[in-house]
């Protein structure tokens, strides 16, 4: 056996395991997925029959799919720009020299460790008729005065969804402040010093040095953050079900009720290839927004 | 530096802040373990219960004796310690020949690692779910171990970091005469120690938090992980508060025991994008 043979058959050994997952667990889905999004497929009529794009037409033109779609938009929209703002403050205010460093970035860490099942079952709790949230505003006062008593705020159209965005922003707004909390210990000492001595003032400084470092690093979370609205379930099937009214339906959630509740797989391929898309389409539009905004500056 | 703070009023104020702030976010987790240790009357009455008056294991062992939830736990634990262990080898092995050598199709098959990364879980359950029926896996071990061990972060970690590692400690052992397997296990991976605690501990996390694939994936109790067996427990129990909140916390508490000892680890592998949640 000459050496060569054997490098190749050593590549070839040390990537199969992988290889083989990714044919049969990732490359073949991916690809039957695609095909099933053109067909016409229900578990009860195992018979595959190609429909062409009446999967993507059947789903555009369903009220509940575009309720959904509408909502996912909304909660990207409405979670956003509160997360990234709260993470950067956090951020900036646990980049002081403060005392107790580490133990103020694991609490704030830890709700980005926990399970979202957890997590909508403690927001469950919380945000029960009777339950915590509802106590704190009466004993505040806050409920008196703001007309809220007793709200059942999963359980109201106005204010479910509301509620599970204001529950995500919770959850997840330690993970980033963490993002933001590297990107600015590798902004240079010197710069600060250096704007220090020019005369220019700490609010100058944070616009002109910090901000502009920070460019990158807000990008890569808007980008994951993004993707990671338009994956929104588990909150969803553990607190509403979608309900009250189809209030807080979700792409994914259309998903799971086309696919798993009534069985018609080449729709739920559709609606599963359509958010690819969107999550693809709005990465690169955010890519290319701060790009162009980049050669301004 | 260290222990030297100056505690003017500008600190004071920071460190006031954060505090109000983490106390407000650590909360709702303070609230699940509160109400886990209480006696069923105690739990909605006024705000002043926040503090339990009487403290009671009764729930846990409640928990524990009675219906599914032991093999809940027992599933969670052995699939995502088999997830856990094969990512470890697995993509160590890959990560090794993209990291050491040159051949045909190289580029490509890093692209699809990085491409894989991309794509979300979403858009393959549905094929996922019918291949799963035809290897007659649905609903068992297999569907929720085999599909996860080789994940593309994984080899992504492993290949950085043995490209990090000089290569003429690999050539001093080949002119000696070793094998790759020799280099891999002796060499490499001693010293990649930090990755592979990045790499276990984040597979860990993410195996044992998963809710989408055991839920879609199983339909019987005996197969049902910790996640899932809370999410139909709440179900079908919805205002078992007490008991809801044991098995929450005991899904909790590994977590974020595992979080508190690898804390940089798990930082540090975040940070190298995963970008899979």
């Amino acid at each position: 056996m000459n050496a060569r043979v054997n490098k190749n058959f050593t590549n070839v050994l040390f990537l199969s395991p992988w290889l083989i997952l990714l044919m049969l667990f990732g490359l073949i889905p991916i690809f039957y997925s695609f095909y099933l999004s053109f067909s016409k497929y229900t578990l009860l009529n195992p018979h595959i029959e190609w429909v062409g794009l009446a999967n993507y037409l059947a789903i555009f033109k369903n009220e509940a799919f575009l309720d959904a779609l509408v909502h996912t938009f909304i909660f990207a929209l409405g979670t956003i720009p509160f997360t990234t703002i709260i993470a950067l403050g956090i951020a900036l205010l646990i980049n002081h020299k403060v005392p107790f460093k580490g133990l103020f970035r694991a609490g704030f860490f830890i709700p980005s460790v926990t399970s979202m099942v957890v997590i909508a079952i403690i927001f469950t709790y919380i945000y029960a008729p009777n339950g915590f949230l509802n106590h704190l505003l009466n004993g505040s006062g806050l409920a008196e005065g703001l007309n809220l008593k007793n709200v059942n705020w999963l359980m109201k159209t106005k204010t479910a969804l509301g509620s599970i965005m204001a529950m995500n922003v919770w959850a997840s707004f330690g993970y980033y402040a963490i993002l933001y909390l590297t990107a600015l210990q590798t902004v240079p000492e010197e710069l600060y010093e250096a704007a220090k001595l020019d005369g220019s003032n700490s609010l100058q400084s944070f616009l002109f040095i910090t901000l502009p470092h920070l460019k990158p690093m807000t990008l890569f979370i808007i980008v994951i953050n993004t993707i990671r609205s338009f994956q929104v379930f588990p909150e969803i099937y553990l607190m509403t079900k979608g309900g009250p009214m189809g209030a807080t339906t979700t792409v994914v959630w259309e998903l799971y009720k086309e696919g798993f509740m009534h069985f018609r797989m080449g729709r739920a391929s559709a609606i599963a290839y359509t958010l690819f898309l969107i999550i693809f389409v709005l990465a690169l539009l955010q890519m290319q927004l701060f790009k162009t905004d980049e050669q301004l500056v | 530096m260290k222990g030297k703070y100056k505690i003017d009023l500008k600190t004071a104020v920071i460190l006031f802040l954060l505090l109000v702030l983490v106390m407000a976010t650590i909360l709702p987790l303070y609230l699940m373990f509160a109400t886990s240790l209480k006696t069923e009357g105690t739990i909605f009455s006024t705000l002043n219960e926040i503090i339990p008056r009487k403290i009671t294991l009764q729930n846990y062992r409640d928990v524990f004796k009675s219906g599914p939830f032991p093999r809940y736990i027992f599933n969670s634990l052995f699939i995502a310690i088999s997830v856990t262990v094969g990512n470890l080898i697995f993509c160590s092995l890959a990560g090794y020949v993209f990291a050491r050598r040159n051949f045909h199709g190289k580029k490509i098959l890093f692209l699809i690692v990085i491409g894989t990364m991309m794509i979300p879980s979403q858009v393959t359950i549905v094929p996922l779910f019918l291949i799963m029926k035809q290897l007659h896996w649905f609903n068992t071990y297999y569907a929720l171990i085999v599909p996860g061990l080789a994940g593309p972060f994984g080899i992504l970690l492993m290949t950085q970091y043995f490209k990090q590692i000089p290569r003429t400690l690999d050539e001093s052992a080949f002119m000696d005469g070793a094998s790759d397997f020799y280099v891999l296990t002796k060499i490499l991976l001693p010293l990649a120690k930090p990755a592979l605690v990045v790499l276990g501990v984040l597979t860990f996390l993410g195996s044992w938090n998963d809710f989408l694939f055991p839920l879609l994936l199983t339909d019987t109790v005996e197969m049902r992980t910790l996640p899932v067996g809370l999410a139909l427990y709440k179900g079908l129990h919805g205002v078992d508060w007490v008991h809801l909140m044991a098995g929450s916390s005991l899904a909790a508490i590994p977590v974020i025991i595992l979080f508190l000892f690898f804390q940089r680890h798990i930082i540090s592998g975040l940070l190298k994008g995963a970008i899979k949640g």
